[in-house]
């Protein structure tokens, strides 16, 4: 490549209408502002009160997590991945890459595989969300988790909730048919300590296991 | 990323007034691209307005055509009974893409919708013409082993990512918007745009238009001898170096039409219409196809880095060909 | 006393004793302990490659909602570690590790500048975007190829040439091979993205929850960061998400943890983003090599030069192993090697997966591929006839060496002889067929360590030492050392690991720790069963003659029990031996180390790695269609995770040979491929089974269980078997990784 070293990074400009548009537009709010001091409408448009513009920014969503329904005021920006990890504590649920790229975040929402991290929480509203911890019965491993320590389909374990969701999403998809099947429909989560082949084990001893998947 | 304003209409009329009333505002669907460049700070919307509440999920069948609403996702029409029986190389093109959870939540209208994977795009620190016009563009002497060899300019090379839309592209599909206007049909090849020098439009989509359905001529002809190709860097969950997606109607070995398009080649996908038109009346054969692939060559310019392409896409398409009537 | 342990015979079913845990997804990482009032950490990377930070404005970020504080080198508390002069992060060679905020310069780009401390992520992240840097650039370096002409390679000791005999011999040998090969850098990307969760105690004691391969060095760094004593800092790994190498040490993100939960008084948590992986926490350096080999007709070699050039960073010097095993690998009087850094403008590389044989294989086990092309010999066949029976560069016996038998083992598994050795002559449809082989090596060694054993009342075992396992499952090989040495059944064992106040262990690396930690906590248990024995000849019921003049090898550790071995009804429960003694607990600490002796032996483990490949000649597509490796590591203590590990290597080797390239703009001095979408990683799709022998045959010298490691040699030669199978199918022979269809279409 040549040596055209000459860009600049670009500026970011800071847009502070935001907050008072936002701030506008809840009815509640807009009460608020009709009554509000001064000092309050001045401290949101510079951003400086942490509270009400805390409080206006939020949204509120109800939604239930492995059986236990959740009633929550989330910020529109906040993931699914981001609600479960850091406001639910349920960290089974791992952040590979944020970006859509590694799997490591697959959950169940109303039975579907998909990815936490690019899902926001607040468009989860009403839905089913099953997480790693909420496939056993208790004490009772669920036949994927059984299956895949029989057959080492793991080593260091950060990528393991996300292969186990997604497995047993991709035996009830009937994905799991015979090994090329799960290869190419496994191939959304990514392993770098390479325990695939166990990983393709493991599913096919889940599935032709007997027990309901 | 900042925190937005997000909203959850539940008709048409109020998703597209929120978005003409407010233009920092944008749609989402399944949000796995847009998300995605929120995150890295590429787009910006300071309104997310939810659209998975509209009635756009249907998949079926009308006259001479199979309609599919814009927010069917991406796994649901890949698997959809409709369309492996009547579109199978639509179905063949969606399993080739992204991964099952991405195609979980992916629709159709978002595919279309997504934008390029050019590092330079991606990466706010660089120059890219497409999200900051005017500033250059970091791939034309960069990076550019993904880029483009038709279509391009100087002020863009980038490359739509789709699979989907190259089977779409291939066969005819038209896409129909909505608007408070009314509705318009656009011809798929005339949705998405080459670069010229509005490298920021990737689309003819105008503002305040919302995509409602794509539909699909239900034509037997290119049912039985359709393929997807796609070569990529690693065996899946990879974007394409190239791709090919062809349909041919064959009768015996004589070709009496040729549907082919691809992908991972342009800024939009890129229809093969002369090696069509040779094909037609031909008998299948090998020197055939190389003769059909090199003339879908003429245009083809290198950049530096995707140099391999100007052998891989004919090669591709080649071997496609070759695949689809049994002559490999 | 001592069981014989090279006789033992490991159960190959037992499974991983943390599997549970992960399973489940109650295992935690670094980042996932919930603390009170705590705060989230994101660092602001720079943006330029070379220069100085002119400003930092950070008002609209600390105005931002929940931003505690924005730390630079502007405001930064100063590190007591940086002013010694010591660099509490040490790097590996020479050099001061990245000072973090210590100053306004900028090294390389990404290179971490601020720090925004906020209530929760989204804040965090949001305001860092507010920081606004300006800089003043300078001219920067990050293209090898250019800084090898214009700037001088690094001087110093680790450069010197090597020589046995004479160099160049291969110039005038009868047949001879020359050519150049070529790896970019290659990134860790464990899926754990790197994370340190921090607290303070008070002024000078700290707790961190940190993501490391090394319990005790990431103590040590903190220790020598903030000039704290020992017993006041606190380190936590109970579960690592994948190192291969980049969590060796401590990276300046951590230090910026402590410093950030000491500032506002609260605990921290910082995880690094992917793209960080790629900047702030190593890498294996782009390499450029040279090889030269030189035989007589019937395949002796005569003479192998080998020259590599790689690079560092500006502010510290990283080395690694590239040309070693050319001296130590074959049979050959004359080998000269040559071994050049530069430095550049990028982030300080470190030890990957087999690092320095990793890319110095590609070269050689290439090399001597198409030196056997030349000379129509079979490629086993030629290392045959070069075999060492003793470490050429340093004239030691091995303590074992069982690569021939692990050539065997794998020639015969993938049906080596019954290949068409012509190139491009083997088809399967439209593919092409082809097979190749390459050999792995790396250095066995036992280190020191310590473990402690504790037999409680109710009969259980604890073992306990301060290492921490990423991956390669080191509390279930350690729990099958205990069991094998104390007699005591596996399900009642517990190995405790990852916290600093263990006893010392090893960091987990180099392929060392099973050999280490495994000795220490064989050495633990026979400490422990002599107590044992001294406390049963005691005991009242037990106590006869025969068993009181009985010395400790006459009893043996079976099944919780201790028996008499000439007389096996005179047996006890161990727990009634506790209980006899009036103790609830019974409890040993060993140090162990390798003895003098070992000094008088060259130790090494073995791969070889057998691949066959399918190329689609129109495309380039190359698939792996089998993957036969074998290993000489001793004697395998836990097959079913030592299996794991070397499929794990096998993928890992897979991504080297195929598809991964880490790829900066020299223009900007800017990553382009930084994330998961771009640089790829091998997916479940790319792998085929992967079938895995292993010789097993115990190294009786290196240490008391008979084991070397895997972890490297599980990766290593695997890369150049691919290339020698791509050659095989094609005709065509790629020099520079990865190979991607374009390299083959051209």
């Amino acid at each position: 490549m040549s040596n055209d070293k000459s860009f600049e990074p670009e500026e970011k400009q800071t847009t502070l209408h935001e907050a008072r548009r936002r701030f506008l537009k809840h009815s509640s709010a807009f009460a608020a502002i009709t009554f509000a001091s001064p000092i309050l409408v001045k401290a949101a448009e510079n951003e400086l009160d942490e509270k009400a513009s805390a409080y206006f920014e939020k949204v509120s969503l109800q939604l239930e997590v492995n059986g236990v329904l959740h009633k929550l005021s989330v910020e529109p920006r906040v993931t699914l991945l981001d609600l479960l990890r850091e406001q639910l504590h349920l960290t089974g649920s791992k952040k590979g890459c944020d970006y859509g790229q590694c799997g490591a975040c697959t959950v169940h929402v109303n039975g579907k595989r998909v990815l936490s991290c690019l899902s926001l929480a607040a468009m989860q509203e009403g839905k089913k969300i099953t997480t790693i911890e909420g496939l056993a019965n208790g004490d009772a491993l669920h036949p994927m988790q059984e299956a895949f320590i029989k057959h080492d389909g793991f080593q260091c374990g950060y990528c393991t909730p996300g292969q186990i969701m997604s497995a047993v999403a991709c035996v009830r998809e009937g994905h799991a048919e015979n090994e090329e099947d799960i290869r190419q429909y496994m191939s959304g989560n990514i392993c770098r300590c390479g325990a695939y082949p166990n990983i393709v084990d493991a599913i096919v001893e889940a599935k032709k296991g007997g027990s309901k998947i | 990323m900042i925190n937005f304003d997000y909203i959850r209409p539940s008709t048409q009329k109020a998703a597209i007034d929120a978005l003409n009333k407010d233009a920092t505002s944008q749609l989402i669907a399944g949000g796995t691209n847009l998300v995605d460049l929120m995150k890295r700070g590429v787009t910006t919307p300071q309104k997310l307005i939810d659209i998975n509440n509209l009635p756009l999920r249907t998949i079926e069948e009308g006259k001479g055509i199979i309609r599919i609403g814009a927010l069917a996702l991406n796994s649901e029409v890949a698997e959809n009974e409709l369309i492996v029986k009547k579109i199978p190389l639509l179905s063949l093109a969606l399993k080739a893409g992204a991964s099952p959870q991405i195609r979980n939540m992916a629709t159709v209208g978002g595919n279309m919708m997504q934008r390029t994977r050019c590092p330079y795009f991606y990466d706010t620190v660089m120059p890219c013409n497409k999200r900051q016009p005017g500033s250059g563009c970091g791939a034309l002497k960069g990076y550019n082993r993904m880029h483009a060899i038709f279509g391009g300019t100087e002020t863009c090379i980038a490359v739509h990512p789709s699979d989907m839309c190259i089977a779409l592209a291939a066969l005819d599909a038209t896409v129909v918007v909505s608007s408070p206007k009314g509705s318009r049909r656009i011809p798929f090849n005339e949705f998405h745009r080459l670069p010229g020098s509005a490298p920021q439009k990737d689309n003819t989509l105008q503002r305040g238009e919302l995509i409602t359905a794509v539909e699909v001529p239900d034509n037997a002809a290119f049912v039985k001898n359709v393929l997807y190709n796609k070569i990529r860097d690693r065996a899946s969950y990879a974007f394409a170096l190239v791709s090919v997606a062809a349909a041919l109607d064959l009768k015996e070995n004589i070709i009496q039409n040729a549907r082919l398009a691809m992908g991972g080649v342009a800024h939009k996908p890129w229809r093969l219409t002369s090696a069509e038109n040779f094909l037609k009346g031909k008998t299948a054969s090998i020197a055939i196809f190389q003769q059909a692939a090199n003339m879908s060559m003429k245009d083809a310019k290198s950049y530096g880095y995707n140099k391999f392409k100007l052998t891989l896409a004919p090669n591709t398409i080649v071997e496609t060909l070759k695949t689809i009537t049994g002559l490999s | 006393m001592e069981n014989n342990f090279f006789d033992v015979g490991f159960a190959d079913d037992l499974d991983r004793v943390d599997g549970k845990a992960k399973v489940t997804g109650t295992a935690k990482y670094a980042a996932e302990y919930e603390l009170p009032n705590l705060t989230y950490g994101v660092l602001v990377d720079s943006t330029i490659t070379k220069g100085s930070i002119t400003t930092i404005n950070s008002k609209a970020a600390e105005a931002a909602p929940g931003v505690i504080a924005v730390i630079s080198h502007l405001n930064s508390p100063k590190i007591p570690g940086y002013d010694a002069g010591a660099n509490p992060v040490k790097g590996p060679t020479g050099g001061k590790g990245l000072q973090i905020f210590n100053d306004n310069i900028v090294h390389f780009n990404g290179q971490p500048v601020a720090l925004v401390i906020a209530d929760t992520f989204e804040r965090a992240l949001h305001a860092a975007s507010l920081v606004k840097v300006q800089y003043k650039k300078e001219t920067h370096e990050t293209d090898l190829d250019e800084a090898k002409i214009n700037v001088p390679a690094i001087e110093g000791q680790r450069y010197n040439d090597y020589l046995r005999g004479e160099a160049n011999v291969y110039k005038n040998a009868p047949v001879k091979i020359e050519a150049e090969y070529t790896i970019p850098i290659e990134v860790h990307n464990p899926m754990e993205l790197h994370a340190t969760t921090a607290f303070w105690r008070g002024e000078d004691k700290v707790t961190v929850y940190e993501k490391t391969q090394g319990v005790k060095s990431a103590q040590r760094s903190i220790m020598q960061a903030f000039k704290l004593t020992e017993e006041n800092v606190q380190v936590n790994a109970k579960f690592v998400g994948g190192g291969f190498g980049s969590a060796l040490r401590t990276w300046p993100h951590a230090i910026a943890a402590c410093i950030g939960a000491k500032k506002t008084g609260r605990p921290l948590k910082l995880v690094l983003n992917r793209q960080q992986m790629f900047t702030m926490v190593g890498f294996r350096p782009h390499a450029l090599q040279k090889i030269g080999i030189g035989a007589t007709p019937d395949g002796k070699l005569t003479g192998i030069s080998h020259e590599a050039i790689s690079h560092t960073s500006q502010y510290e010097e990283f080395t690694e192993g590239i040309v070693n095993m050319s001296r130590f690998m074959y049979a050959c009087p004359n080998v000269n090697t040559r071994y050049k850094v530069y430095p550049l403008n990028i982030s300080t590389p470190t030890w990957m997966r087999g690092p320095g044989e990793a890319t110095g294989s590609f070269a050689l086990e290439s090399a001597l591929d198409e030196l056997a092309y030349v000379l129509k010999i079979d490629p086993i066949e030629l290392r045959i006839r070069n075999y060492a029976e003793t470490d050429p560069q340093r004239n030691l016996p091995y303590s074992s060496k069982f690569l021939k038998e692990a050539y065997q083992l794998g020639a015969d598994k993938i049906g080596w002889s019954s290949r068409n050795p012509t190139p491009r002559s083997m088809k399967e449809g439209d593919l092409f067929v082809g097979y190749g082989m390459g050999s792995g090596v790396f250095n066995a060694s036992r280190g020191t360590a310590r473990a402690l054993a504790r037999l409680n009342a109710d009969g259980t075992l604890l073992i306990q030492s301060a290492v921490a396992d990423s991956g390669p499952g080191t509390a279930t090989a350690m729990t099958q050392v205990a069991s094998a040495a104390t007699g005591i059944p596996v399900n009642k064992i517990t190995f405790e690991l990852g916290d600093s106040s263990y006893p010392p262990g090893p960091t987990q690396g180099g392929s060392t720790t099973t050999s280490t930690l495994g000795s220490a906590v064989y050495d633990a248990s026979i400490a422990l069963n002599k107590k044992i024995i001294d406390l049963a000849k005691e005991n009242v019921v037990f106590h006869t003659t025969e068993i009181h003049t009985a010395k400790p090898e006459d009893f043996v550790f079976e099944n919780s029990n201790i028996l008499l071995a000439a007389n096996r009804s005179k047996k006890m429960f161990l727990a009634d031996v506790l209980k006899g003694a009036g103790l609830t607990q019974v409890e040993v600490t060993e140090e162990s180390k390798g003895s003098e002796e070992l000094k008088k032996y060259a130790s090494y483990s073995y791969s070889v790695h057998f691949v066959k490949v399918l190329v689609n000649p129109a495309t380039g597509v190359v698939r792996i269609a089998r993957a036969v490796s074998v290993c000489d590591a001793g004697k395998i203590i836990s097959p079913k995770t030592a299996e794991s590990q070397m499929i794990g290597g096998v993928v890992g080797g897979i991504g080297m040979a195929l598809m991964e390239e880490g790829v900066i703009d020299h223009r900007y001095g800017r990553w382009v491929n930084n994330n998961f979408a771009d640089y790829h990683v091998p997916v479940q799709a790319d792998v085929p089974p992967i079938e895995i022998l292993f010789v097993n045959k115990p190294d009786l010298i290196i240490n008391p269980i008979g084991a070397k490691g895997i972890g490297e040699v599980s990766l290593i030669g695997f890369a150049p078997a691919v290339a020698n199978a791509v050659y095989h199918a094609t005709g065509k022979r790629i020099r520079e990784l990865p190979i991607t269809p374009d390299k083959l279409i051209s």
